[in-house]
């Protein structure tokens, strides 16, 4: 982990509110799959944005974020050449085992972001699906990316790109079909992730999630974005997760 | 190179800056970063006797300049910090100061018999206004500011006691009194404003806990005033807190009374924030030829007198 004076190389609009945007670090960064980044938007803004990596190329690290309140506003109109600061890498990341061969990614809304790092990372080694939900066409992003999974199915809610259902009926329907994976990746809404625990309950099968929490100081100190353990106990999800086994996360 | 040394009520800090509890954990993570042996002191997060879970999530938030928090004491508790945390922290080579909370008289002085001797020095929260029994009931009134702090001296043989006082009351200067009465070494202050801050799609206060505590930049003109008013009324070492993002600011708070600071919110927004501010204070004592930080302490001047 390293505070980084990054250079903005690129801040564009990929889908109806949702923007990339990309940093040269000026040196290479280690970076596992599911780690995020916090970026300092500063003025009034005092906390950090906490926002997932989806791509890292030698020096450049691209995160792709959805403008919601004021502070990813402020993100979105970042010029290209400013130097803000960001703290990265954080978190444990997703973790694929030697044995796990077929991989299945299931995702939500901004939560399709970090599985693009997973299949970025693990393209050619893994047999990979990806089972990715949009809420309309207009939402529709990262598919150049996903289309160089093994299998690719992408669905919508209302029917406008894909098939009319959300990514964890997807990923059902496959899996009646007998496509079962040794390990199912996930982010996404918290709703979406509820569903697929307890269908991957049933199922018997691993899975991980990423979660997602308002945090403080987004490396471990401050007790502010934790989530509740099946044993009882509370983990932080900035230094303990984001990703979780999803039979350990009360969800 | 100015000499940033103070001495605390007994206790030497190689400079005036301190984490303050609850934005710093026990300081392992912070040193991923940096050595934390530079800073003058780590105050803990907040200990109880038994562990304590906290509030539930959102637990933060944000508005102009300022955040807003509700935790609610999640900690390990005491035992678990003397056992796992204590020696590590001690072996860094900054000063170790226990933030202490408890839900009665007993709770405080018995925590407070714990860490004697073991820690630099205990900081009482009297003032937390995140939990229900987190001793905020004990941080409003002088009587029972004073009634605290004599239950939780009588457990400290050895370590110095720091008071941690409330804004959210009548009269700053009649607490800290009230403190001093009690036998506190020093005070600190200020611990957060009680605040709310409303999702207005949802209609509904943003953190969990309806209301939370407010710090950063935001607060520190408040925080400014309450450390003079409090230095004015007592003998006792002053420490001030508040919205500190820069050696300026804590210079502001050294000349309106406070021998050292604390620095909190600002870890959030820049996690080096604190070796900065100790370069930054070296560097403005030598462009104004200070040889001893120590020296700013209370030379405010008011306008008119």
């Amino acid at each position: 982990m390293r505070d980084y004076q990054a250079k903005v190389v690129e801040n564009k609009e990929i889908a109806k509110g949702i923007c990339s945007i990309t940093f040269d670090l000026g040196e290479e960064a280690v970076v596992r799959c599911g780690q995020f980044g916090d970026i300092l938007v500063g003025g009034t803004h005092l906390l950090r944005r906490p926002i997932a990596i989806c791509k890292v190329d030698k020096n450049l690290v691209t995160f792709c974020y959805q403008v919601k309140g004021e502070g990813t506003q402020k993100l979105q109109k970042v010029e290209t050449g400013t130097t803000l600061s960001v703290l990265l890498p954080l978190g444990n990341g997703f973790f694929v085992e030697k044995e796990e061969k077929k991989v299945a990614l299931v995702g939500g809304g901004v939560g399709v972001f970090p599985l693009i790092s997973v299949l970025r990372q693990y393209k050619g080694e893994k047999e990979i699906a990806a089972y990715i939900g949009y809420r309309n066409k207009d939402a529709v992003c990262g598919v150049e990316e996903f289309e160089k999974a093994d299998k690719f199915v992408a669905v919508t809610d209302d029917g406008s790109f894909g098939e009319k259902m959300n990514a964890v009926r997807a990923f059902e329907a496959d899996l009646k079909k007998g496509n079962r994976p040794d390990v199912v990746l996930a982010c996404g809404p918290t709703p979406m992730l509820r569903a697929l625990k307890s269908l991957v309950e049933r199922e018997g099968l691993v899975c991980y999630v990423s979660l997602e929490e308002r945090m403080g100081c987004g490396i471990g100190a401050c007790l502010v974005c934790v989530c509740n353990l099946t044993d009882g106990q509370h983990a932080r999800v900035c230094k303990d997760g984001p990703v979780f086994n999803a039979n350990e996360v009360v969800l | 190179m100015a000499n940033l040394q103070v001495n605390l009520c007994g206790v030497t800090l190689k400079n005036p800056v301190i984490t303050a509890s609850g934005t710093f954990g026990f300081g392992r993570e912070y040193h991923e970063l940096y050595d934390i042996g530079t800073l003058g002191g780590v105050s803990t997060k907040g200990l109880t006797l038994e562990p304590r879970f906290g509030n539930p999530t959102p637990r933060i938030a944000e508005s102009r300049g300022v955040i807003l928090n509700a935790v609610g004491l999640q900690n390990p508790g005491v035992e678990h910090f003397i056992s796992s945390d204590l020696a590590w922290l001690k072996s860094t080579g900054t000063a170790v100061i226990a933030n202490v909370a408890g839900k009665t008289l007993d709770d405080y002085k018995n925590i407070c018999q714990k860490l004697d001797g073991l820690v630099d020095m205990v900081e009482l929260n009297i003032s937390c206004p995140n939990v229900k029994s987190g001793g905020m009931a004990f941080g409003i009134k002088p009587e029972t500011v004073e009634e605290v702090t004599r239950y939780a001296k009588s457990g400290l043989k050895k370590t110095p006691l720091m008071v941690k006082l409330s804004p959210n009351v009548e009269s700053i200067a009649a607490n800290a009194k009230a403190a001093e009465r009690g036998g506190a070494d020093c005070v600190s202050l200020i611990n957060t404003l009680t605040g709310m801050a409303i999702d207005i799609e949802r209609r509904r206060p943003i953190i969990a806990n309806n209301t939370g505590g407010v710090s950063g930049a935001g607060v520190k003109p408040i925080a400014v005033r309450m450390v003079y008013e409090a230095s004015q009324a007592v003998k006792i070492p002053v420490v001030g807190m508040g919205g500190i993002t820069c050696a300026e600011d804590a210079i502001e708070f050294l000349m309106a009374g406070a021998t050292a600071v604390q620095v909190g919110t600002a870890n959030f927004t820049d996690p080096l924030v604190c070796p900065k501010i100790i370069r930054g204070l070296n560097d403005w004592c030598d462009r104004h030829g200070v040889q001893n930080i120590s020296d700013l302490t209370g030379t405010l001047q008011l306008n008119g007198k």
